[in-house]
């Protein structure tokens, strides 16, 4: 079945869309992990109406509130966008393809950054966030992909066809058994620990584990979270700013066709209420597009 | 792409570097998305600042000679130069005014 309204993020602005959506009776899909939205572990205190609750107390209840309107949940990363003949193709983390007439990105901001030792000294000279960009740099070389989710499975798999040896640093995955194995099996060699410090002359030459180990590597990608929604929209033809935000007309239209954004991905202030908001107006936008309405 | 940006090559890229006080050169490749990010904000600046700092583009995958005299291991990467000596260079997509500041720092 094709979709009319797919979300992508399962925080505040993404589940208000798909309550919107699904309420005015358009086929929706939520995709996302809501422990993985910044309204999560946050304490509410100015949202309209609410004196104080916690974020996933509202998650949770917005979660119901959207499958009460008829939407379906799904909690699985995006992983792939591509677009034919008028229907977008979403590829989830397990291998499971959704198709859908549009698309909401209500994915938030990620989190780049490690703060570990070495990180920023080594920026650029052997330090690198984006595998996909700067892996024909570490041909035959060994290299270390620091992750728990989709966008260090990804990355681990992509540098097997160039790094003499790769490691895979993750005390506990997050992606799915699907690219796990996926991973595992063109080479990739987990290894349980977390990252402490990174180490060098003028270049990376290790990377020093909590548990004492040191990795010769003169590579070390750091690729948290899930794959980017910035990595992907791009493969749209969204050209989203340094900040990674997109951005978005008052409808919330992203620019290209039948895209929307909503929530903190389309920049400050980084509010509930400024979530719930564009989420309202996307899902409308959206519903609107795909019912011909 | 922006008329005041000039596409470099292995063999002409010490000439347009001598031949300018101040040179901005963005390392890129087709296949890096950050660089397709950071292109329309360097067509930008170059229109901006015409006539005080000479940009140009390396594509290091058809031009590896360049980048690996300057150790190149990310892209995007803007090398810059004053009068011909290599300056700190900026890695990654930076904001438009970061890297307008850094170049006006420079003249």
């Amino acid at each position: 079945m094709t979709y009319d309204v797919a979300v992508l993020g399962m925080g505040a602005a993404g589940l208000q869309a798909a309550i919107t959506a699904a309420r005015k009776k358009a086929s929706t899909l939520v995709l996302g992990k809501p422990e993985d939205s910044a309204l999560w572990s946050a304490e509410v205190e100015n949202y309209f109406g609410v004196p104080r609750v916690k974020g996933r107390e509202l998650v949770s209840i917005a979660m119901e509130q959207a499958s009460a309107f008829g939407a379906e949940l799904f909690k699985e990363d995006a992983i792939a966008l591509s677009k034919e003949e008028g229907v977008f193709t979403i590829t989830s983390e397990s291998g499971r393809l959704i198709q859908s007439k549009t698309l909401v990105f209500a994915s938030g901001i990620s989190r780049k950054k490690l703060n570990i030792p070495g990180e920023k000294e080594f920026f650029g000279k052997g330090v690198s966030y984006c595998a996909s960009c700067d892996c024909n740099f570490y041909k035959g070389v060994p290299v270390a992909i620091i992750g728990e989710g989709s966008e260090a499975a990804i990355s681990a798999e992509l540098m097997t066809n160039y790094a003499s040896r790769v490691y895979w640093i993750v005390e506990t995955p997050q992606a799915s058994e699907h690219l796990k194995e996926r991973a595992v099996s063109a080479g990739v060699e987990l290894v349980a620990a977390k990252p402490k410090e990174i180490v060098g002359d003028s270049k990376v030459a290790a990377l020093i584990l909590s548990n004492g180990r040191r990795l010769a590597v003169n590579g070390v990608f750091i690729e948290l979270g899930a794959r980017s929604s910035t990595d992907m929209a791009m493969d749209l033809g969204i050209i989203p700013d340094p900040e990674g935000t997109i951005k978005v007309d008052r409808n919330c239209r992203t620019g290209v066709e039948a895209i929307f954004a909503c929530g903190d991905i389309t920049g400050k202030p980084w509010q509930v209420a400024k979530a719930v908001g564009e989420g309202c107006v996307a899902g409308t936008e959206a519903a609107a597009m795909a019912r011909g309405v | 792409m922006s008329g005041n940006i000039v596409e470099l090559t292995d063999n002409n890229f010490d000439s347009f570097v001598e031949s300018h006080p101040l040179v901005l050169i963005d390392c890129w490749a087709q296949w890096c998305k950050p660089c397709h990010m950071l292109a329309p904000i360097l067509d930008e600046l170059a229109d901006e600042l015409a006539g005080k700092v000479a940009f140009g583009k390396l594509n290091v995958d058809e031009n590896p000679g360049i980048s690996y005299r300057f150790n190149i291991s990310a892209i995007p990467t803007m090398l810059i130069f004053k009068n011909g000596v290599l300056q700190e260079p900026l890695i990654g997509v930076r904001p438009k005014e970061d890297i307008k500041r850094y170049l006006l720092s420079k003249m």
